[in-house]
C-alpha cells in the first residue's frame, strides 16, 4: 500500500516553511509539558507528531493554534510572528485546529456548524444561501456529501469528523492541525479520511498529523517529529526509521533497567474476579479475570476503552451485557450494581481522584470514614474516637504528609490526595482493588509509596487490576499486562515477555494478536 | 536520518510574555465574610436597634419578633438540609407550611387535632418522596422540581379549601400553645431552640447527616463510594418537609387561622437565613446553628424595618437584595477558597 505513495511524500523541502515553531516551552504547575520543542513544516508536507500519553503533543498542537500562551518561544507563520495566546492571530494567519474531542453543535445543521463562529450575516441577519455556499464549498474542497440541512446528532462519528474538518477547510487555511482525527472511525472510514488529507497536502497545505496509530503514519506523513516527556527527540524523515524504531524513540527509556524492581509474584489463588462477555460503550466484549494475590495490568492508549472496562465491570457506568463475579472464599457473588461491588469487597480508585474520589471540601477523617462508616458508627450515630482513631492509623499506614487528618482534602498534594483516596478503601481490606491511573500527576516519591501499597496488598492476597497509560509503572507493577485496543483485547503479555515495545506496538496497532 | 535544521539563533525572537499572575488579589475579607460576617452582622444590628430603634428593646417586641422567627426558623432550620446537599433549596417549602397550618386547623375543628397532625405528617412525608425522588432518582434540577410541587401543592390547597380562612377554636389547644409563655421566650421559641439542637445532632453526629454533607461536597465521589445517594437526596428533601410541617403548625398557634396563602415569602425568606447564615449554596459546608443565627437577623432586620415605618414593600427589598449579596461573597469566597 505504501509503495505507490512516495511519490507524495518527495516534497521539495527547498521552500520556506509555512508554519514554524522556535524553542516552546510551556510549564503547568512545576513541570514542563513542553520543554524546548522546535518544528517547522513546508507546505505540501504532511508532518506527524508522535509521543506517549502525555508527552506534550497536545500542549505544542494548542500553543501552534495560539489556544495556550507559552513561557517561552515563538510560532510563525510565513515569517511573520504570532500574538502569544491568541486563537485569533493564528486563526487570521491561516492556522486551524481539528479538534481532538468533537466540537460541533449537535443540534444545528451541517451548514450551520461549518459556518460557526464566522456565520455571514447581511443586515444583521444569518445569510442563509451564504452559509449553505460555504459549507457546499468546503464539503466538496474534501470530497464528502452530506445534506447541508442534517442536524448533526443525526450523523455518523465518521462523517461529524469530515463536517468538523470541513469547518477547518472553510476559514481557507494554509495549516492544518489534527489531532488524532481517526481515533473513532473505522478502517474503511480512515483510509478516506487519510486520502483525504493527501489530497489537500498536493494542494499545497501544510497538515500536523497528531496519531498513535504508527502504520497511518508511515502511510501519509513526509517527517515526523518525536516528543518524549515534553522533550524534542528528534524529527526525522519517513523513509529514514522503521516503525519498530519509532516506537522505542517515543518510548526511549532503558527498557532493562525497568524490569529490575519486579515483586516476586506470590503464588495466584482463587478467581476472584470472572467477567465474561463485557460490553458498554467503548467496549467491544472483553472477558477478563484477575486472581487473588496477583496483579493484572491493563494497557493501551487513553480512549481505548480500559476506564470504561473497568467502569462497567464494577457497575460504576450501566454495560451493556456481560456477566461479572466477584469470588472469595468460595462465595461466588454476582456483580448487578456499583453497590453490589462494594459490598462484595471490591474498592475501586477512580482515574479523577478530584471529582471522583475525594470530597475536596471535608475532612481527610471524613474521608475517610465515608466508605466505612458502618463500622464507625453506632444506630447510625458516628462514633468520632473511633473514627479518628481509625483516619490517624491509615493515614500513618499510607504515609499522608503532613499527617493532619482534619485538614480538608482539597489542601493536601496530588500525591498525598492519592494516599487518602488509598485510606478510604484499604480500612475496608478489600479482596479486589482496581486503580485507574493510580500515580497520575503524583510526584516521585509518593509514587514509589503508592507502588509499595498495591504490592502489599497483592502480597496479602487481594486481588489488583491496575490500569495505566505509564509504561514503567505498568510493566513494573503488573505480573500479566492485557493490552486493550478499540474496547477489545488485542494481546495478553507474560511478565516475561512484556516491554514497553511490545506494550506500545499492540496499543497502537503496529502489530496485532497475543504474544502470550 | 537528516535531522531538523536549526534556525540562525540571530532569528529568534526573544520570548516577550512576563509573568501575570491573574490571581493576585486578597480575598481573605470575603473569605471571612461568608464565614463569619453574621456574628458580626447579628451583633452589630441587634446593638444599633436597641440603641437607635424605638421600640425594638421592649420585651412585647422581642417576644413579637420571636413568635414571628420561630415558624421561618424551623423551616430554614430544615432547609438547611436541601442546601447543605447542595440541591439550592426548597421552594415547596411555601406550599407545606400552608398545608400543614390548613390540615391542623380544618381537621381540628371538623375531626379531631391529632388526625389534622397525623395528616399533615403523611402529606410532609409525601413532598419529601416526590421532590426526592424527582432531584435524587432522576437528577432533575431541584429548583424547578420544587417550584412545581409549589404549584401543584398550593393548587391542591386552593381548590379543597376554596381559598377560605379556617379559624380555630378561640380557647382551644392550639390557641392556648400559641399564647404560651416561658418568661419572654413564646412557646414556638423554645420549640424551635429544641428542633433546632436536635437537627444540629442530625447532621453532625449521624451517619444521615454525614452523608448529606459528603453528597453536597462531592456526590460522584460519594456515589463510588457504595452510598445508595438518591436515599440520601430523599432524607434531605425529607427533613425539609418535615421543617415545614412543623413551621406551619407554630404558625398556625400563633394567629390560631389557616389560609393558603399564609406563607408567601418563606421560601425566600428562608433561604436568606440560611445563606446569610454562612451555609453555602454550593453545598458541603453548613450548619443548622449558623441558619438559627441567619434567622435572627432576618427576623431582626424585618422588625426593625416594621417599626421604622418601612411597608412589607421595603422589605421585600431588602431579603431580597440580601440574598443577592449573600449568594455573590458565597460565590467570590469560594472562588477565593480554590485557587
Amino acid at each position: 500500500m505504501s509503495e505507490d505513495l512516495t511519490t507524495e511524500r518527495d516534497v521539495p523541502r527547498t521552500g520556506s516553511p509555512i508554519i514554524e515553531a522556535h524553542g516552546i516551552r510551556k510549564r503547568f504547575g512545576g513541570v514542563y509539558a513542553v520543554n524546548d520543542v522546535s518544528l517547522s513544516v513546508q507546505p505540501g508536507e504532511i508532518h506527524a507528531l508522535v509521543g506517549e500519553n502525555g508527552a506534550g503533543k497536545s500542549t505544542l498542537m494548542r500553543v501552534l493554534a495560539g489556544i495556550l500562551r507559552p513561557d517561552e518561544g515563538s510560532v510563525l507563520v510565513d515569517g511573520q510572528q504570532l500574538e502569544a495566546g491568541s486563537a485569533q492571530s493564528a486563526l487570521e494567519a491561516g492556522v486551524s485546529l481539528v479538534h481532538q474531542e468533537l466540537s460541533l453543535i449537535p443540534e444545528m445543521t451541517v451548514a450551520e456548524n461549518i459556518n460557526l463562529g464566522f456565520t455571514p450575516t447581511r443586515a444583521g441577519f444569518t445569510n442563509g444561501r451564504e452559509q449553505r455556499r460555504i459549507a457546499a464549498e468546503a464539503l466538496a474542497e474534501i470530497n464528502v456529501s452530506v445534506d447541508l440541512d442534517e442536524p448533526i446528532a443525526r450523523l455518523s462519528m465518521a462523517l461529524r469528523q469530515f463536517v468538523e474538518i470541513a469547518r477547518a477547510v472553510a476559514r481557507n487555511p494554509r495549516v492544518l492541525i489534527l489531532d488524532e482525527p481517526t481515533a473513532t472511525l473505522t478502517p474503511a472510514e480512515t483510509t478516506y479520511l487519510l486520502d483525504m488529507l493527501q489530497r489537500l497536502a498536493e494542494r499545497g497545505l501544510a497538515i500536523i498529523y497528531i496519531s498513535h496509530r504508527i502504520p497511518e503514519i508511515f502511510r501519509i506523513c513526509n517527517r515526523v517529529t518525536i516528543l518524549r516527556d515534553g522533550q524534542h527527540v528528534g524529527t526525522v524523515d519517513i523513509d529514514d526509521i522503521q516503525p519498530n524504531e519509532l516506537v522505542s524513540k517515543m518510548v526511549g527509556r532503558d527498557l532493562e533497567k525497568d524490569l529490575q524492581s519486579h515483586r516476586e509474584p506470590t503464588k495466584p489463588g482463587e478467581v476472584v474476579l470472572s467477567a465474561t462477555g463485557i460490553h458498554a460503550p467503548g467496549v467491544n466484549g472483553i472477558d477478563l479475570e484477575v486472581r487473588a494475590g496477583e496483579i493484572v495490568g491493563l494497557g493501551g492508549l487513553v480512549g481505548a476503552g480500559r476506564t470504561e472496562l473497568v467502569r462497567a465491570m464494577i457497575g460504576a457506568d450501566t454495560r451493556s451485557s456481560g456477566d461479572v463475579t466477584v469470588t472469595v472464599g468460595g462465595s461466588v457473588r454476582r456483580i448487578t450494581s456499583y453497590r453490589s461491588a462494594i459490598a462484595a469487597g471490591v474498592a475501586y480508585i477512580p482515574e479523577e481522584r478530584r471529582t471522583d474520589g475525594l470530597a475536596l471540601t471535608m475532612t481527610v477523617s471524613d474521608n475517610i470514614a465515608l466508605p466505612n462508616r458502618q463500622h464507625l458508627s453506632q444506630n447510625g450515630v458516628l462514633l468520632f474516637g473511633k473514627i479518628a482513631e481509625f483516619a490517624k492509623r491509615l493515614a500513618d499506614e499510607t504515609g499522608l504528609r503532613p499527617p493532619q487528618i482534619k485538614r480538608a482534602a482539597g489542601d493536601f498534594s496530588g500525591g498525598n490526595q492519592q494516599k487518602i483516596v488509598l485510606s478510604k478503601w484499604l480500612g475496608r481490606e478489600p479482596d479486589l482493588i482496581i486503580l485507574d491511573e493510580p500515580t497520575r500527576g503524583v510526584d516521585v516519591g509518593a509514587k514509589v509509596e503508592i507502588h509499595r501499597l498495591v504490592r502489599e496488598l497483592a502480597d496479602n492476597g487481594a486481588a489488583v487490576l491496575v490500569v495505566s497509560s505509564d509504561l514503567p509503572e505498568l510493566l513494573e507493577l503488573s505480573d500479566v499486562i492485557h493490552v486493550v485496543r478499540d474496547g477489545l483485547i488485542v494481546g495478553t503479555l507474560a511478565r516475561a515477555d512484556a516491554d514497553e515495545q511490545a506494550v506500545m506496538s499492540l496499543a497502537s496497532g503496529e502489530t496485532s494478536g497475543s504474544a502470550a | 536520518m537528516t535531522v531538523e535544521t536549526t534556525v540562525d539563533p540571530g532569528e529568534t525572537p526573544e520570548p516577550t510574555i512576563p509573568e501575570v499572575d491573574v490571581e493576585q488579589q486578597d480575598f481573605s475579607v470575603l473569605v471571612f465574610m461568608s464565614q463569619q460576617g453574621v456574628f458580626v452582622f447579628t451583633a452589630l444590628l441587634l446593638v444599633f436597634a436597641a440603641i437607635f430603634v424605638d421600640g425594638f428593646a421592649s420585651l412585647d417586641n422581642i417576644t413579637d419578633v420571636f413568635n414571628r422567627a420561630a415558624p421561618i426558623g424551623i423551616v430554614a432550620v430544615g432547609m438547611t438540609f436541601v442546601v447543605i446537599s447542595a440541591n439550592y433549596l426548597d421552594l415547596s417549602v411555601v406550599a407545606q407550611v400552608a398545608t400543614s397550618a390548613v390540615l391542623l386547623i380544618a381537621i381540628s375543628n371538623s375531626t379531631n387535632m391529632l388526625v389534622g397532625m397525623l395528616l399533615g405528617l403523611l402529606v410532609a412525608i409525601g413532598y419529601g418522596v416526590v421532590n426526592g425522588v424527582a432531584v435524587g432518582v432522576f437528577k432533575a434540577n431541584a429548583v424547578i422540581v420544587t417550584l412545581s410541587t409549589t404549584f401543584i401543592g398550593l393548587g391542591l390547597l386552593r381548590w379543597q379549601s376554596g381559598g377560605s380562612i379556617y379559624f380555630g377554636d378561640p380557647d382551644g389547644v392550639i390557641a392556648t400553645f400559641g399564647k404560651t409563655e416561658v418568661g419572654p421566650f413564646p412557646l414556638a421559641m423554645v420549640v424551635l431552640i429544641v428542633v433546632t439542637l436536635a437537627m444540629h445532632f442530625v447532621l453532625t453526629n449521624t451517619t444521615f447527616g454525614f452523608l448529606v454533607k459528603s453528597f453536597g461536597s462531592n456526590r460522584e465521589a460519594t456515589r463510588l463510594t457504595g452510598v445508595s445517594t438518591p436515599l440520601v437526596v430523599i432524607g434531605a428533601f425529607t427533613v425539609s418537609a418535615l421543617g415545614a410541617l412543623l413551621g406551619g403548625w407554630l404558625l398556625a398557634a400563633f394567629s390560631n387561622t389557616a389560609v393558603s396563602s399564609m406563607s408567601d415569602g418563606f421560601d425566600f425568606e428562608a433561604l436568606a437565613a440560611i445563606i446569610v447564615g454562612g451555609t453555602s449554596v454550593f453545598g458541603g459546608k453548613g450548619s443548622v446553628l449558623r441558619t438559627l443565627l441567619g434567622v435572627v437577623f432576618v427576623s431582626a432586620l424585618t422588625n426593625i424595618m416594621v417599626l421604622s415605618g418601612y411597608g412589607f414593600g421595603y422589605q421585600q427589598m431588602a431579603i431580597g437584595a440580601l440574598i443577592v449579596l449573600a449568594v455573590s461573597v458565597d460565590a467570590l469566597a469560594r472562588k477565593a477558597g480554590t485557587s
